[in-house]
C-alpha cells in the first residue's frame, strides 16, 4: 500500500497534467506534423525546473496517442555506443506490432563528460536522421554543452505551475484519499514547493497519509523539523529553571533550532509570566537576544552566539519569580503561522505599494502607510473611481480584489 | 489620483513657498542649477518643486533628462554604484548640458551609500545635478550638505490649503460644507498630500462632504490604529496588543519604523504622568536604534508594548 503518491496519481492523459497549457499545445502540434513527412525539427527539447511535469507530459502523450515510448534516462549508460545501440535502431524501424514509436532521452543534464563520452554527439547525429519523433528533456537547455544539439531541436519551455494550480491538485488527491484538508494547509504546502509539483505531492504524502484531517498547524510544523515533546520540555526547563546553569543547559542539550526556539519563547512567555513588571523584564531579555541575533547576521561573527543564547535562557529565567500558575499548555508560535498565512497577501500588498509609489512619486513604504488605507475606502465606495484608478495605477484583477475586499 | 491630477506642472503653478520658487526660477533663467537639498515635512511640495524645476528647464519632454530614485525603496550602496553612476556619467543632449537626478527620501540612505554618493556628485558635476529630498536634512552627511544649496520647505499656511481644497472641489463639482473643509484641514495637518487624499476619499462616498462624512471615511481608513494598540497595552492586555501590532505589520504592511514614529508622536498626548512619558521615550529611542541595526521588528516592538503594560500597572497603582 506504500506506493508513492507521485506514482499513484501520475497523470494518465495530457489533460490531467496541471499547468503549462502552452507547452502542451505546442507539443501536440509538433507530433501531428509527423504525418507521413518530417517536421522542420525532428526533436523537441523540453526544458524547465524540476517537478514542472516534463516527463509526465511525454508519458501522457504517448499514452493518449497509443505510441510505444522508448526511454533512456540518467541511470542508463549513455556512452556513444550505448546511445547508438539504444536509439540508433529504434529511430530507424517501426515496432513489431505496428505501433508508432516515441523516443525519449530524459535527464540530459545528467550526461557526464567522462563516463558518457560521445553520447551527446551521437544524440545530435541521431536527431538529424531519425525517422521516429524524439523528445529530449533537460533542466537547463542553455548549458553550453547543448549548443550544437540545440540547433537541431525545437525548444519548449516548461514553467512552474502556480500555487493555486498545485493547491487544487493537492485538494483532489486528498479527496481521493479521504482526507479532510484545510485549504490554508494545502496552500502552504504549495507555497513551499515553489512550483515543484513532485515535491508538493511528496510533502503532502509525508504529512497526511493515514490521517483523517490535515490542519494548517500540521503543515506549519514541517518548517521547523523539531518535535513537539522536545520543544515543550526545553521551554519548561528554560521558563522554570532552578538556576542559570539549568536554563543554559536546557538550550545546550537540545538540538532545537535556536531561531525557532526564540519564536517559541516569544509566543509562550506572556501566558506564563503574568506580572506586568516581570513581563516587561523578560520581554526585554528576549529583545536583547534578538539584538544579538541581528548583530550575528550583519557581522557574520558567530562568536556572538553565546550572548544570543545567554539572554534567551538565563536572562529570561532570572527575570521573573518562576512561580507556576497551574498547568499552562504550550502553543505553537502564532507569528510563524500568521507569516505563512499572510505571505501571499503581503506579496500583493508590496506589489501594489510599489506601483502606487512609482505613480505618486513616493516610496512603497509611504504608499502603504499614506495612500493604500484611503484607496481601500475609495475602492469600496465608488466602482467608477475604482476602475479609473486601477487603470491609472496599472493594477491587475488580483490587486483590485485585494483592495476592494472588506476585512 | 487627485494628488497627481492637481500636482502643479510648472513653477508658476506652485501656490506657496514663494521664496523658494523665486530662487528656483532664477536657476531656470540662468539655465544652470547647483546640487540642492530640499528638506521639510511631508506634503509640502518638495518633489513637486523638483519636478516643476525640471519641467521649466527642459520643457514638456523633461522626463528624458530626469531620473527619480527613491532611497527608501533602494537604499543600498549598490544603487549608487550602479544606477546613479550610469545615469550621471552620460551627457545630456540639448541646450542644457546636464541631467537632473532626484533622490527622494535621501535621509533614508545608509551612510555608506551617502559616502559613495558624495564622490559621484563631485565626479560627474558637469553632466549631472542632484536634488536630494529629505524630511530631515540633519540625517544627510555633512560633506554632502556642504556641496548642496539648501532649501527649507515649511507647512503650508491654512489659508493656502483651504484655497486648494476649494479649487479642487470646484473642478470636480463637489458639494462641501464649511465644517467639512475645517475637518479636512484638521486631519491633513498641513500635509497637502494627505489633505487631498482625505478629500478624494470623502468624495468617493457620493454624499455632500461635511464633517461627519470626513470623519467617517478617515475612521474606516484606519481601523487598526497605533493609539488603540498603545491603550490596549496600557490597560494590561499584552496578548491583544501584540495581535494588533502583528496586524499593523503583516496585514497593513506598515514598516516598524513608521509604527514607532506614530507611537512617538502619540506618547505625549497620552493621559499618563509626565515622568512616564519621558521614561517611555527613552525606550522608544532605544527600540528605534535596534531596528536600524537589523533586529526583528515585531519582537522589539512587543518588548516596547510590555513596557506599556508595566507603565499602565504602575499608574493604576498610583505611583
Amino acid at each position: 500500500m506504500n506506493i508513492p503518491w507521485t506514482l499513484k496519481y501520475k497523470p494518465k492523459t495530457l489533460s490531467e497534467v496541471i499547468g503549462n497549457e502552452d507547452a502542451k499545445r505546442k507539443i501536440l502540434q509538433w507530433i501531428k506534423e509527423w504525418n507521413g513527412k518530417y517536421p522542420k525539427k525532428r526533436a523537441l527539447l523540453l526544458y524547465g525546473p524540476p517537478g514542472t511535469g516534463k516527463t509526465v507530459t511525454v508519458e501522457a502523450l504517448a499514452n493518449d496517442l497509443d505510441m510505444e515510448l522508448v526511454q533512456s534516462n540518467a541511470s542508463d549508460y549513455r556512452t556513444a555506443d550505448a546511445v547508438q545501440r539504444f536509439a540508433g535502431r529504434s529511430s530507424q524501424y517501426g515496432t513489431l506490432f505496428g505501433k508508432k514509436r516515441l523516443i525519449l532521452f530524459d535527464e540530459l543534464d545528467g550526461i557526464t563528460g567522462s563516463a558518457d563520452r560521445g553520447g551527446l554527439r551521437v544524440i545530435t547525429r541521431i536527431v538529424k536522421e531519425t525517422s521516429s519523433p524524439i523528445i529530449l528533456i533537460a533542466n537547463d537547455a542553455y548549458n553550453p554543452r547543448f549548443s550544437t544539439l540545440r540547433k537541431s531541436c525545437q525548444l519548449i519551455e516548461f514553467k512552474k505551475p502556480t500555487r493555486t494550480q498545485i493547491a487544487r491538485l493537492l485538494a483532489k488527491i486528498c479527496s481521493l484519499e479521504g482526507i479532510q484538508a484545510e485549504s490554508d494547509a494545502l496552500k502552504l504546502i504549495a507555497e513551499r514547493a515553489n512550483g515543484d509539483v513532485r515535491a508538493a505531492i511528496n510533502d503532502l504524502q509525508a504529512l497526511a497519509q493515514g490521517k483523517e484531517r490535515l490542519t494548517f498547524e500540521d503543515v506549519a510544523w514541517l518548517r521547523s523539523r523539531d518535535r513537539k515533546e522536545v520543544i515543550f520540555n526545553t521551554l519548561r526547563r528554560i521558563f522554570y529553571a532552578g538556576s542559570i546553569t539549568g536554563a543554559l543547559r536546557a538550550a545546550q542539550e537540545t538540538d532545537v533550532d535556536l531561531d525557532m526556539l526564540l519564536e517559541w519563547i516569544y509566543e509562550n512567555l506572556p501566558y506564563h509570566v503574568k506580572d506586568p513588571k516581570e513581563l516587561a523584564a523578560t520581554m526585554e531579555m528576549l529583545a536583547l537576544a534578538d539584538v544579538y541575533r541581528g548583530r550575528i547576521s550583519t557581522t557574520q561573527d558567530w562568536s556572538l552566539m553565546r550572548y544570543y543564547i545567554d539572554f534567551m535562557t538565563a536572562g529570561i529565567a532570572t527575570s521573573w519569580s518562576r512561580k507556576s500558575h497551574g498547568w499552562t499548555p504550550f502553543k505553537f508560535p502564532s507569528r510563524i503561522m500568521s507569516m505563512s498565512r499572510s505571505k501571499a497577501e503581503r506579496d500583493v500588498l508590496k506589489a501594489i505599494s510599489l506601483r502606487i509609489g512609482r505613480r505618486c512619486h513616493i516610496s512603497a513604504n509611504r504608499a502603504a502607510r499614506d495612500v493604500i488605507p484611503f484607496l481601500r475606502v475609495i475602492f469600496q465606495n465608488d466602482p467608477k473611481m475604482r476602475d479609473g484608478l486601477a487603470r491609472w495605477f496599472g493594477l491587475d484583477e488580483e490587486m483590485v480584489n485585494f483592495l476592494s475586499s472588506e476585512e | 489620483m487627485w494628488t497627481e491630477k492637481y500636482r502643479p506642472r510648472t513653477l508658476d503653478e506652485i501656490v506657496d513657498q514663494e521664496e523658494i520658487v523665486n530662487r528656483l526660477k532664477s536657476f531656470v533663467k540662468a539655465r544652470n542649477i547647483p546640487h540642492c537639498i530640499f528638506a521639510g515635512p511631508p506634503g509640502t511640495g518638495k518633489t513637486t518643486a523638483a519636478l516643476c524645476l525640471a519641467h521649466d528647464l527642459y520643457g514638456p519632454g523633461y522626463h528624458e533628462h530626469l531620473m527619480e530614485l527613491n532611497a527608501s525603496d533602494e537604499r543600498g550602496i549598490n544603487v549608487v554604484r550602479e544606477t546613479v553612476k550610469t545615469f550621471a556619467r552620460t551627457r545630456s543632449i540639448g541646450e542644457v548640458p546636464f541631467k537632473i537626478l532626484i533622490l527622494d527620501e535621501a535621509d533614508n540612505m545608509t551612510s555608506d551609500a551617502q559616502q559613495a554618493l558624495r564622490r559621484t556628485m563631485e565626479r560627474y558635476t558637469e553632466t549631472a545635478r542632484f536634488i536630494l529630498i529629505a524630511n530631515y536634512s540633519g540625517r544627510i552627511i555633512e560633506p554632502i550638505q556642504s556641496r548642496c544649496a539648501p532649501f527649507r520647505f515649511t507647512y503650508l499656511p491654512e489659508e493656502r490649503i483651504r484655497e486648494r481644497i476649494q479649487y479642487i472641489a470646484e473642478q470636480e463639482g463637489l458639494t462641501i460644507t464649511e465644517d467639512g473643509i475645517k475637518a479636512i484641514i484638521e486631519i491633513g495637518g498641513g500635509d497637502l498630500r494627505r489633505t487631498i487624499n482625505v478629500l478624494q476619499t470623502a468624495a468617493s462616498t457620493g454624499k455632500p462632504i461635511d464633517e461627519e462624512t470626513v470623519y467617517s471615511v478617515v475612521g474606516r481608513a484606519n481601523p487598526a490604529d497605533v493609539r488603540d494598540m498603545m491603550l490596549t497595552a496600557l490597560n494590561g492586555d499584552f496578548i491583544k496588543a501584540r495581535n494588533k501590532l502583528r496586524d499593523l505589520l503583516l496585514k497593513y504592511g506598515l514598516a516598524g519604523s513608521d509604527i514607532l514614529g506614530q507611537i512617538h508622536s502619540e506618547v505625549f498626548r497620552l493621559n499618563i504622568p509626565e515622568r512616564w512619558k519621558v521614561k517611555i521615550m527613552e525606550i522608544i529611542g532605544e527600540t528605534d536604534y535596534r531596528l536600524l541595526q537589523g533586529s526583528n521588528e515585531e519582537i522589539q516592538l512587543s518588548a516596547l508594548l510590555a513596557k506599556f503594560v508595566e507603565a499602565g500597572a504602575e499608574i493604576k497603582r498610583g505611583s
